[in-house]
């Protein structure tokens, strides 16, 4: 327990207990006493004057005036020291009255609100988001901060925008380093396995994003197209079914399966209807497979070396040619001059408007 | 002796310029199971026999410039025809239920006396056509039904009696050669603008048609995508949509006295 005591008055004891003083004790030195001793009496103890000191600094007690704690005495400022509170604001020791709030001590003056400053002491005080307010300003923040993340670290608001997401919970972004570089975070940061990494550290670690869904890919990775891919969205752009490994065909920047390709962009035998693979004949805007190519009407087979005739952009074997009707080669013959006469003639006059 | 002597394993038979006059001169060369391809051109064959059905195998049949007036009902029922060739004949009308064509991807009927009247009612519902060669024949009109030929990528109606297309046309989003040249059409729907037959990969061809002067005037500057262009505009979709049928005298038929599918058959 702590007194506050004041020194007796030495006369006093002197006079009082003048009659046994040589059978008395210093409760310091444990030395008896002489005639010529100052002695000092304090709730029945007596010492020598020189031994009646602060226990700490050895030094008198200024003015007299001495702190007890646990059977030792103190002066003011080792007492202090080692025993008073500290102000939570300006960091000085608290005598006499103390309030303990927001786990810890604060001088009645120094406990304020955090906005508008005025004592709290008297008046009370709420809790916000890791701060002590007044009544009304604790009023309008929550009118303010409805809608906006709550910092789970500091627990103050976060502007609007201004969070980042880690592990499920909204942080200010200054709260964490990259976990790479030690760069204090900003918004433009990720998080990978459970670590935060700036957005430069996150681009050069090699961590692939699917070209679908645009999220990383941490399994299997389809390097195609330029991008990277999870396996199951690396997909057909027509029938949208993954390639799984199997060929696929690139046009104008997306991917199409073989039978796709084929249908879309007209690679298919115009005869068997199969994909062309391989050596192809292309002719009269068609495609055919090398085993396909045959005339139209008798079903010759065609090679490079044969000569053909087109019909209705159908390839014609020269004996099939010869045994048309005389008044359809008749026709054929003078559409084909036409059109030369009409191709010439466009060729000669100027290009279309 | 024909190659096709050995029965067994032989899957393509090819009798071409044979002066073949009946199917039963070649029956004991066929295995009916297994056969993929039967080629019988420039032969003299009036006849197809029914059990042409029997041919389960039967991918592809080129039948071109025989004499054949007239096709069985069964052969609609071939499981695997592909590929069927009829052109250069004298076919006046098809048979009935001649749509059900379960596989067929490429028609041939170039070159007979067929119009819109010989049509019947399925024959615009083979959903796996891909080419359909009507040139050469007695259309005067195609019927709207032709919307439902929905993997069509070639039409050639060359040279037909054609005063009109239907708008439907324009619903064959799949179509990169249409010949509608040497018919009697004085305009175009403006549907038709829908399709993309304009480029290194499509044909088009509209020449020899008594086409209206803007119509006409366009094919002269900048041929047939000079045409396409000017279908395209308001301006041709509302002059179109002003026009009464009958405001332009119906031009005459071409003459066809001389066309060899005539030959002998009675006209009507």
């Amino acid at each position: 327990m702590v007194c506050l005591g004041m020194e007796p008055d030495h006369n006093h004891i002197n006079g009082d207990l003048a009659h046994g003083f040589e059978n008395m004790v210093c409760v310091r030195c444990r030395d008896g006493f002489s005639m010529q001793d100052q002695m000092v009496n304090s709730s029945g103890e007596v010492w020598h004057s020189e031994c009646f000191v602060c226990a700490q600094c050895f030094e008198p007690f200024p003015d007299g005036i001495y702190f007890e704690y646990e059977g030792r005495k103190y002066c003011e400022h080792d007492f202090h020291v080692l025993f008073s509170p500290c102000c939570g604001k300006c960091n000085e020791f608290i005598v006499g009255r103390v309030i303990k709030a927001m786990n810890a001590s604060w001088h009645p003056a120094c406990f304020c609100c955090e906005i508008c400053n005025k004592q709290l002491a008297d008046v009370g005080f709420l809790r916000n988001a890791g701060r002590a307010l007044c009544r009304e300003c604790n009023e309008r923040e929550k009118a303010a901060g409805h809608g906006r993340y709550v910092c789970h670290k500091c627990h103050a608001m976060i502007d609007d925008g201004q969070h980042i997401k880690f592990r499920g919970d909204s942080f200010h972004p200054y709260h964490f380093k990259c976990k790479r570089c030690s760069v204090e975070l900003t918004t433009a940061s990720r998080e990978v396995n459970g670590e935060l990494y700036c957005l430069r550290c996150h681009d050069t670690m090699g961590i692939p994003i699917c070209g679908a869904c645009h999220r990383p890919i941490e399994e299997r990775v389809i390097a195609a197209l330029g991008k990277h891919w999870h396996v199951e969205h690396f997909v057909c752009s027509v029938c949208e079914k993954p390639f799984l490994g199997h060929r696929h065909y690139e046009r104008k920047g997306l991917p199409y399966c073989e039978q796709h390709f084929h249908k879309l962009f007209g690679n298919l035998c115009f005869r068997c209807g199969d994909p062309c693979c391989g050596e192809v004949f292309q002719a009269l805007q068609k495609t055919w497979c090398v085993k396909c190519f045959a005339c139209s009407f008798c079903d010759k087979k065609l090679d490079q070396k044969t000569k053909f005739y087109e019909f209705d952009m159908k390839p014609t074997c020269k004996r099939c040619y010869d045994r048309f009707p005389t008044e359809l080669k008749k026709r054929i013959s003078e559409s084909l001059k036409d059109r030369d006469v009409e191709n010439q003639r466009r060729s000669m006059s100027p290009g279309p408007k | 002796m024909p190659k096709d002597k050995k029965k067994e394993e032989v899957t393509e038979v090819e009798h071409v310029d044979r002066n073949i006059s009946s199917f039963s001169q070649i029956s004991h060369l066929i295995d009916a199971e297994i056969i993929t391809r039967l080629s019988l051109s420039h032969n003299k064959l009036t006849v197809v026999p029914p059990n042409i059905a029997d041919l389960i195998s039967l991918q592809s049949l080129n039948l071109w410039n025989n004499q054949i007036e007239e096709l069985p009902p069964s052969i609609s029922s071939l499981p695997k025809l592909r590929i069927l060739n009829v052109g250069m004949n004298k076919l006046t009308k098809l048979p009935k239920g001649f749509g059900s064509f379960s596989e067929l991807e490429i028609l041939d009927l170039t070159y007979n006396n067929l119009s819109e009247r010989s049509l019947p009612g399925n024959f615009f519902f083979m959903q796996t056509l891909r080419a359909l060669y009507l040139g050469d024949n007695d259309f005067e009109m195609l019927p709207g039904d032709v919307e439902n030929l929905t993997n069509l990528q070639i039409l050639v109606l060359r040279e037909n009696d054609l005063l009109t297309l239907p708008k439907e046309l324009g619903k064959l989003t799949r179509l990169r050669e249409l010949h509608i040249q040497g018919n009697r059409l004085a305009m175009i729907p403006p549907e038709l603008g829908n399709l993309e037959l304009v480029g290194s990969k499509q044909v088009l061809r509209l020449e020899h048609n008594p086409f209206i002067p803007r119509i006409q005037d366009q094919f002269d500057e900048n041929g047939a995508a000079g045409v396409w262009a000017h279908i395209r505009t308001d301006d041709y979709r509302y002059f179109f949509g002003r026009q009464e049928p009958s405001s332009t005298p119906v031009p005459p038929k071409r003459n066809k006295e001389k066309k060899v599918s005539r030959k002998g058959i009675q006209q009507a």
